[in-house]
């Protein structure tokens, strides 16, 4: 009885408030919350918290949330640690010596078309970028890099934070599971060796950054002065996906042109009457080396993140 | 030598009796009783297999938002609390979770699917875990979705990725989303009217009517474990009752206007022309006026009677293979591939957009991409034509991926949104996908270009 009194008082009062106080609130958002949330963006649940933690001081509970939300970020991104992470965006940038691709994973494609998520991995491939720019040393004309989960968390970003923290921030936000895969940072030594870039889906406007679900880098040695084609080289080899480059001495073409995967004696994929090799001699080109990245693609068992879903978390939801 | 004959004398007999007893009852069984085996065959097989009762208009709704904010728990609640009013077999949340990958065409569909129903419609429940497998499920029409329910957690709110669950539902068309905020229970009453704010905000800057939404506030935790009703069953209820009223019951294919595709043409002595194929949409009667289009020719004429397996027929229904006599057409004049439809309801174009799904090599698809200008035959109803690609918003399109293709036909034939055909390259089939739009036809000259376009293209390749 008493409950029910109490049911129904709620909801005249719910009643009364909404026609009060309801269209007031929507127009001018007078209510604290709901300005907070607006302003900062943390969950609700937390804005929540910091004003009941500083008596509804908004200034205090908004630095007092800028400086929790990294412990915070840090203990979502330890809870969803366990969770499998495959989709994703592969990221690629480069200019004519230094080139760096980074693959970070998420939970869902949806997460991975949001804005934020294009500013991390964005983040994260001019960390490498840098990394490339001032940590490899010249020997060879290609010097390769190739960085893990952890010591990609360990580069800092422009703004000297380390990757790990911007990653602990933006699981924070958008609570699902991210991890920062792998990366490759390049540099070419040398006169005539070139570095290219490439990911799809390609942006309209080439430029010296891109994102996508597949991304390649590719040194090679052009000289003369033919027309630089390092870009379609790295479009084909994102699309056709060789398996390596191929010696003329040793591998001999399949028997299948569409099976084939040396990248010399694939069709070109822009103008399949040639074949890639015919491409390089016409245009005097060397491929020294390439690496393509397909986001999400078969990684080891045991790399972090895309473990099966523990139990625990579904135990509690039965 | 002698024991084992004797041992033999007085087997056999033994033997004898034996199996002839065992004929005579098997006889007596099967003679006696003879209707109880088969009865309980009978029953058996109803037992494993129910009987889809059709007596509900039906609705495909699905499920969208974020992983953590309870879809899959809403799912389960909905069924639970439907199941104690006997409208819905109960699932559990592992049984819906794991989304076994679904093959249809061909292709492999990451989706859970749940039936369940109100008392007022029957219900597909979709729930797919990421974008492209909504993508693919609309492209496809596995599990095509009339309406939307968007969870929301009211201890999150709106989270940066609810956006994009939202650019998908106009993406695949859904123009009717009822909103469910979950997790009342381990919020408070400023919490949830702050996210209802937000939700509606967001859904009016997406375009949709924001302030008119029903937005459902309750826990399908506390439904699920049968805790407090208000926000709980009730919650349920009130939710589902929205979902009835809000989302609309899509239009059946027997109300439409009737449309089939020809098949083959036949001309009988003496009766005339029979155009023979099955019945896409809607009733057909005797005497009832058509027009047969496509293959660049439009002709009126009068269905004279209606046949199926050499009978007449008062009235097809879609679905219906038949027969139909059309009056004062000759046989050569109607080929394959062209349309019977009723008259100004469809039309034929060579300029359309449509969503495509590429499939993956493992799909049986191509390994390699492709990209602009390559010629692909489209089949779509019962025609084929040559068709020209155009790639808009990508460079290539790799196997596998969705994908905006701008579709240049050699020669008009029927289409229409919604349409579905597939794309073949030699005897491959490289894609599926459903018309989104029709562009106007194209004009003398473009069809000059896309002809020429094609030749340029041979002489470079005869060049080298």
């Amino acid at each position: 009885m008493k409950q029910k009194l109490e049911v129904y008082s709620k909801m005249i009062f719910q009643l009364v408030r909404r026609l009060h106080t309801g269209p007031v609130c929507r127009a001018a958002e007078s209510s604290l919350l709901a300005k907070l949330r607006k302003k900062t963006g943390y969950t609700i649940a937390n804005c929540k918290k910091a004003l009941e933690m500083h008596n509804n001081d908004t200034d205090k509970a908004e630095t007092w949330l800028n400086e929790q939300a990294q412990a915070m970020g840090w203990a979502k991104a330890t809870k969803l640690a366990g969770r499998t992470a495959l989709q994703g965006l592969v990221a690629v940038k480069f200019n004519q010596d230094h080139g760096a691709l980074v693959e970070l994973n998420c939970e869902t494609d949806f997460v991975a078309k949001n804005e934020k998520f294009h500013q991390m991995i964005e983040d994260a491939a001019s960390a490498c970028f840098k990394f490339a720019n001032t940590h490899l040393k010249s020997k060879d004309p290609v010097t390769k890099m190739e960085l893990d989960s952890e010591q990609l968390s360990n580069l800092s970003t422009e703004g000297g934070k380390k990757l790990s923290e911007t990653l602990a921030l933006f699981i924070g936000s958008v609570g699902e599971n991210a991890v920062l895969r792998r990366a490759e940072c390049w540099k070419a030594n040398g006169k005539d060796v070139k570095i290219a870039g490439y990911t799809h889906p390609a942006p309209a406007a080439p430029g010296q950054y891109s994102a996508g679900k597949y991304g390649a880098l590719l040194a090679y040695r052009q000289t003369g002065d033919n027309q630089d084609i390092g870009r379609q080289l790295c479009q084909h080899i994102v699309g056709c996906a060789p398996r390596k480059i191929g010696n003329k001495d040793h591998d001999k073409p399949a028997k299948n042109a569409d099976d084939e995967t040396c990248l010399i004696y694939q069709e070109y994929l822009l103008d399949p009457s040639y074949t890639v090799e015919e491409l390089l001699q016409q245009n005097n080109v060397e491929v020294l080396d390439y690496v393509r990245f397909s986001c999400g693609e078969a990684v080891e068992a045991n790399m972090p993140g895309v473990e099966k879903q523990s139990l625990d978390t579904v135990q509690t939801l039965q | 030598m002698a024991t084992i004959s004797l041992a033999k004398s007085l087997v056999n007999p033994a033997l004898k009796f034996v199996l002839k007893q065992n004929h005579s009852s098997q006889l007596r069984c099967s003679v006696t009783p003879f209707t109880t085996p088969l009865s309980i065959i009978l029953r058996r097989h109803y037992a494993e297999k129910q009987v889809y009762e059709r007596t509900k208009p039906h609705c495909n709704v699905g499920t969208i938002g974020h992983v953590d904010h309870g879809k899959t728990t809403l799912t389960a609640a909905i069924t639970k609390v439907l199941a104690d009013l006997n409208l819905a077999q109960k699932k559990g949340y592992s049984d819906i979770d794991n989304a076994p990958e679904e093959k249809a065409r061909g292709i492999t569909i990451n989706v859970a699917h749940v039936e369940y129903q109100t008392e007022n419609r029957h219900y597909g429940h979709t729930d797919c875990p990421g974008h492209a497998d909504y993508i693919k499920n609309m492209i496809t029409g596995t599990a095509q979705m009339d309406g939307a329910i968007l969870v929301v957690a009211a201890t999150d709110g709106v989270m940066p990725q609810t956006r994009e669950h939202l650019i998908l539902a106009k993406q695949i068309g859904i123009q009717h989303i009822v909103v469910f905020i979950n997790k009342v229970d381990a919020a408070d009453q400023e919490m949830v009217e702050l996210v209802e704010m937000e939700i509606r905000e967001l859904m009016t800057e997406m375009g949709y009517d924001g302030d008119n939404i029903p937005v459902i506030k309750g826990s399908a935790l506390c439904a699920l474990e049968g805790k407090n009703p208000e926000i709980g069953a009730e919650a349920i209820n009130q939710l589902l009752k929205e979902v009835d009223s809000f989302i609309p019951t899509p239009v059946r294919e027997l109300d439409k206007p009737f449309l089939m595709p020809v098949e083959s043409v036949h001309s009988i002595p003496g009766r005339g022309t029979v155009i023979t194929g099955r019945l896409h949409r809607g009733v057909l009667k005797k005497g009832t006026e058509c027009e047969i289009v496509g293959h660049g020719k439009v002709m009126k004429t009068t269905v004279t009677g209606v046949e199926m397996f050499h009978k007449t027929l008062e009235e097809a229904q879609a679905g219906d293979q038949l027969g139909a006599l059309v009056r004062a057409i000759k046989r050569d004049q109607i080929k394959r591939g062209m349309v019977m439809a009723k008259p100004g309801t469809v039309k034929a174009h060579d300029n359309i957009e449509a969503a495509v799904y590429i499939l993956s090599k493992e799909e049986g698809g191509r390994a390699k991409p492709f990209t602009s200008f390559i010629q692909l035959q489209m089949f779509s109803m019962t025609w084929d034509c040559a068709t020209q690609v155009s790639i808009p918003d990508k460079e290539m399109v790799m196997p596998g991926e969705d994908t905006k293709l701008l579709l240049r036909l050699l020669k008009p034939m029927v289409c229409e949104a919604g349409q579905r055909f597939t794309l073949r390259l030699g005897d491959l089939t490289l894609g599926t996908g459903v018309i989104t739009k029709i562009n106007n036809n194209l004009s003398e000259e473009d069809r000059i270009r896309l002809l020429e376009g094609k030749r340029a293209r041979e002489k470079a390749a005869a060049k080298k």
